[in-house]
């Protein structure tokens, strides 16, 4: 494969992170968030972001059943609670943005379950890590070199 | 002839949420990161590189604040309105800009699969290694607002040039 520009900006990687430990904080939900940031990852196609969130989660003590089945969330019920689910449609709808926007259902699915001020860093943790997504594909930044 | 005032438009949808008042940790990094993002690059480039994502996510609020401040910046109206078809307007545009719009094409679209070799090499012809930086993360910056755009239902037509400076 051709190499690809390893180069961030650091002010640029300050920020992005910056908006990333926000959106965490105001969540507050590390395990849930987790689960937000693997499946826009896995949406987007992010290796290296796949990696890193795969270990933080489990760190964070989130089931290996919930990331097996992560990817077939809407066919797994037991596994994934209500609110664990309505942020999981309002995460796979704001990352597939090109194929038409975040419908009333999805987005009222969310609302319901966060209040406004959690709806909103929601809402920035899945643009976030559609950031870093977009960042580390682009330069095609390996696998494996995350360490809790 | 029918005028605007005897016209009667659609009535316009409110916003879903303010997520800034809400978020405002969150607003002031992600105004921190466009800034970042956008040093050492032509700010008429940036322009056309946050349009084309924006139509591309369909972020209406998106489209009438750059097209905006495109046209404030100087921006010729008949490049802002080809840029949607682009491929078959090249001579608008120079071999830079169109090596930069394919690959906010690419880098936009992501779901539908990686980053091809030919359009980040095309990028990476014309960008010098720190610029091609600075475009790709100026990419993925647009693509977080048009998320807050698009998510929460900002309301188009109300944006002025200078707002947010």
């Amino acid at each position: 494969m051709t190499a690809r520009t390893q180069v961030l900006d650091r002010a640029v990687g300050t920020a992005m992170s910056a908006v990333s430990a926000a959106a965490k904080r105001g969540l507050g939900d590390p395990a849930l968030a987790e689960l937000v940031v693997i499946r826009a990852s896995q949406l987007n196609h992010c290796a290296f972001c796949l990696d890193m969130h795969l270990a933080v989660a489990r760190k964070h003590g989130v089931s290996e059943q919930q990331l097996d089945l992560l990817a077939a969330w809407e066919e797994a019920e037991g596994v994934f609670d209500e609110r664990e689910r309505a942020a999981l449609a309002l995460t796979e709808a704001v990352t597939v943005l090109t194929d038409g926007f975040v419908p009333d259902e999805v987005y009222e699915r969310a609302a319901k379950h966060f209040d406004e001020p959690r709806l909103a860093h929601l809402i920035a943790l899945v643009v976030a890590i559609n950031n870093w997504n977009r960042v580390m594909v682009t330069r095609r930044v390996a696998p494996g070199g995350y360490t809790p | 002839m029918t005028t605007d005032e005897d016209t009667e438009y659609a009535a316009e949808q409110p916003a879903r949420m303010r997520w800034a008042s809400h978020a405002p940790e969150v607003y002031k990094a992600m105004a921190r990161l466009d800034t970042a993002a956008k040093q050492g690059l032509d700010p008429r480039l940036v322009e056309l590189v946050r349009l084309r994502a924006s139509a591309i996510n369909h972020c209406a609020f998106c489209l009438d604040m750059h097209t905006k401040d495109a046209l404030a910046a100087g921006e010729n109206i008949q490049r802002i309105v080809q840029l949607n078809a682009w491929e078959e307007s090249k001579h608008f545009y120079t071999e830079k800009e169109l090596a930069a719009i394919e690959l906010t094409e690419a880098v936009t679209v992501l779901t539908d699969g990686f980053v091809p070799d030919e359009v980040y090499e095309k990028a990476a012809k014309h960008f010098e290694e720190a610029e091609l930086a600075q475009l790709i993360a100026t990419i993925a910056v647009i693509n977080a607002w048009n998320r807050f755009g698009v998510t929460t239902r900002a309301v188009p037509g109300h944006y002025q040039p200078g707002d947010f400076k």
